[in-house]
């Protein structure tokens, strides 16, 4: 598509960002040693390392991604809302007072913190670096989506400005700027959130000015002269996003009908928006393809009450499905994002860096209560995008910054910049993770490099440059991917390799280093070996037909979970029985 | 405020964490079992709840302030510093 840039959105954006490389400046001299650098030396207030975890967890997924969804399938992305948000009572009331009593500065510091082990410091460093680059991925596509609108660069020049950007955050000042540039960034999002609700409500629901127009179906044809959309070269004037299109009364996502034959609704209240939207009939987009092999985009009317049940998505319509195949694949997400919260490396990471573990609870309460409140506004802004003429039903990653849009550039410039800046503070937490796995697990204890405190903090800085490469490239390859349903593989992922050894750690007096590293490695390996022979994959990252993916698929649902995690904590248990007369075994 | 003994205390967090467990077990089972026949809609998550609001809605907003709730009463009544176990097994 094509972008028309906006001058203020462009100076609140690069004003978010000077303001975040200054400070990331002006911390540096905080973070020389190894403790500053990686735990920012565990002096972090309880408040604002809970509003950091806001900022840490509310990734791209969150903002963009289920946004996005809700506003494409309706109650599918709040699905996501509601697991990701369910994942933080694992977090609190299983590992987080634990897992600060147990650790220094990386998961790997807690899982080996008994037994001195090369092998668990290797497999917890080869876990946190896969998670970190599984969660990586979504954050930098989110960024690619979010210049193309924001400054009319192409995808790829978001995604080089934001490892660029945070490379620069991180290798200066570690833990100590990544937690301030999450506070920020998490308080932001929640108040210019709860900001575009409140005018949401007051704008209420209304029937579009042309609504015959904003029904036909759309079509789009790459070919060696270029993008071709309804028949013609891909202009400013035809191109399928909204924001430039309403002005000719073509906007995308409209209600096609009001409760009681009314045009427009008023100011509504929560309550009374949800049960209007419920009671409208919707005009939704479904993606197809015509006999040239064009992609369609057929106008679907569909009742309101109909979006606010699970299943409309591709992620989640197994769940309308009476195949008890499809069923698990429901439950194996659901399962993933209630365990995985609490096995990501960036989150665990981040109770390092508060003083005792009554700090880390009560930091992870005040988590809780920011990332609740963010993910009930979810529900509104992913309504409201869909109903507002404001979609680009090309690219489900837009729809929060183009809903922004509908209400003037100045709230438009204010979210993106504040999107923006909730992916360098994802993208921080994830980098700094990977590089502590490189430089502290790896380098220092496992291949036992001689470093000093200042040596190990110098290469934590090379690995997060080595790591932020590594994030480019990822971004631009995965570019049409809808990132909530790329952070749903991280969180399979995490919770096959790590939940199983820390419950069983914390937990299970008989656990064994051998037991350990069999289950992170089993959990690991199984869980991806599971996603690359998923239908999912095959269609989506391979580009077989949804028929062939379906076919061809080795195993008979796409997500992992329920069946990898259980594997995980069978293997623990057995291993650990038969190796638990070794010298380490605990007592 | 916390009148909890020391040994309550401590079985607060997994009290807790199983309450909202199987809170969270029995939306997903209603939402693949209860909700849908043939691919229709014909209770679980679908049925009215109040205000105008469906099951399915007003489950997810319980679900979400549920876990603020219970994050906030075991901040009020849970282990104090010296009473949480390491864990650690050393």
């Amino acid at each position: 598509m094509i972008y028309q840039t906006s001058t203020l959105a462009i100076i609140v954006f690069a004003a978010f960002v000077g303001l975040v490389l200054a400070l990331s400046f002006w911390l540096a001299s905080r973070a020389k040693s190894a403790s500053g650098y990686f735990a920012a030396h565990g002096q972090v207030g309880w408040f604002v390392n809970g509003i950091a975890f806001a900022g840490d967890y509310l990734s791209a997924a969150s903002f963009l991604g289920i946004c996005g969804m809700i506003a494409f399938f309706g109650y599918d992305g709040f699905l996501y809302s509601i697991g990701y948000l369910a994942g933080w009572i694992v977090a609190l009331f299983v590992i987080a007072e634990p897992i600060k009593k147990l650790g220094k500065y990386t998961l790997a510091d807690a899982l080996n913190a008994k037994f001195n082990s090369r092998g668990i410091k290797l497999i917890a460093a080869i876990t946190t670096l896969v998670i970190s680059l599984f969660y990586l991925v979504p954050q930098m596509v989110g960024a690619g989506a979010l210049v193309k609108p924001l400054l009319g660069l192409p995808h790829w020049a978001g995604v080089m400005m934001v490892g660029a950007t945070v490379t620069v955050i991180v290798a200066t000042g570690g833990m100590v700027s990544t937690t301030w540039v999450q506070f920020i960034k998490g308080t932001l999002l929640v108040i210019v959130c709860a900001f575009v609700v409140v005018l949401l409500l007051q704008r209420g629901f209304s029937l579009p000015a042309s609504p015959i127009e904003s029904t036909e179906v759309q079509t789009i044809s790459k070919g060696p002269s270029g993008t071709i959309v309804n028949g013609e070269p891909l202009s400013l004037e035809n191109q399928l996003d909204s924001g430039l299109r309403a002005k000719h009364g073509l906007g995308f996502g409209s209600v096609a009908e009001l409760p009681n034959g009314v045009n427009s609704t008023g100011p509504l209240g929560p309550l009374l928006y949800i049960e209007t939207f419920s009671k409208s009939t919707i005009t939704t987009w479904r993606k197809g393809a015509d006999a040239n092999g064009a992609t369609t985009y057929t106008p679907v009317p569909r009742s309101g009450q109909d979006l606010l049940l699970p299943g409309s998505s591709p992620t989640f319509q197994s769940v309308r499905s009476d195949g008890i195949f499809a069923k698990l694949d429901f439950f194996s997400l659901m399962l993933a994002l209630f365990l995985g919260t609490a096995s990501l490396p960036h989150i665990l990471i981040r109770y390092y860096t508060v003083k005792d573990a009554v700090a880390a609870r009560k930091s992870t309460v005040v988590g809780i209560g920011a990332i609740g409140l963010f993910y009930i506004l979810t529900l509104y802004l992913g309504i409201g995008a869909m109903t507002s003429g404001s979609l680009d039903p090309t690219d489900s990653n837009m729809s929060a910054p183009l809903l922004a849009r509908t209400f003037g550039n100045g709230t438009f410039a204010v979210i993106s910049a504040v999107a923006f800046t909730t992916v360098l503070g994802t993208v921080s937490g994830l980098i700094l993770a990977g590089a502590g796995a490189v430089a502290h697990d790896l380098m220092k204890d496992y291949w036992g490099m001689n470093l000093s405190d200042r040596q190990q903090v110098r290469a934590a800085k090379f690995a997060a440059i080595g790591l932020g490469v590594a994030a480019i490239f990822l971004g631009v390859f995965f570019e049409k991917m809808n990132v909530t349903f790329l952070v749903g593989w991280a969180f399979n992922v995490a919770a096959s390799a790590n939940l199983p050894a820390l419950v069983m750690l914390l937990y299970w007096k008989r656990t064994t280093k051998a037991g350990i590293i069999s289950a992170m490695a089993v959990g690991l390996v199984s869980s991806l070996a599971w996603i690359l022979a998923s239908a999912d994959t095959l269609e989506k990252v391979f580009g077989f037909s949804a028929a062939d993916a379906a076919t061809s698929a080795l195993v008979p649902f796409s997500q992992p979970a329920i069946v990898t995690v259980p594997l995980g904590f069978v293997v623990l248990i057995l291993v650990s029985l038969f190796t638990s007369k070794s010298p380490t075994t605990a007592e | 405020m916390n009148q909890f003994n020391p040994r309550q205390r401590l079985w607060l967090a997994p009290t807790l964490f199983w309450i909202y467990t199987l809170s969270y077990a029995a939306f997903v089972v209603a939402a693949a079992f209860f909700t849908f026949e043939n691919g229709d809609p014909v209770g679980g998550l679908a049925q009215p709840a109040f205000a105008g609001l469906s099951f399915g809605v007003v489950a997810g907003f319980a679900l979400i302030f549920g876990a603020f709730v219970l994050a906030m009463i075991y901040a009020l009544l849970g282990p104090r510093e010296q009473e949480t176990p390491s864990r650690s097994n050393r």
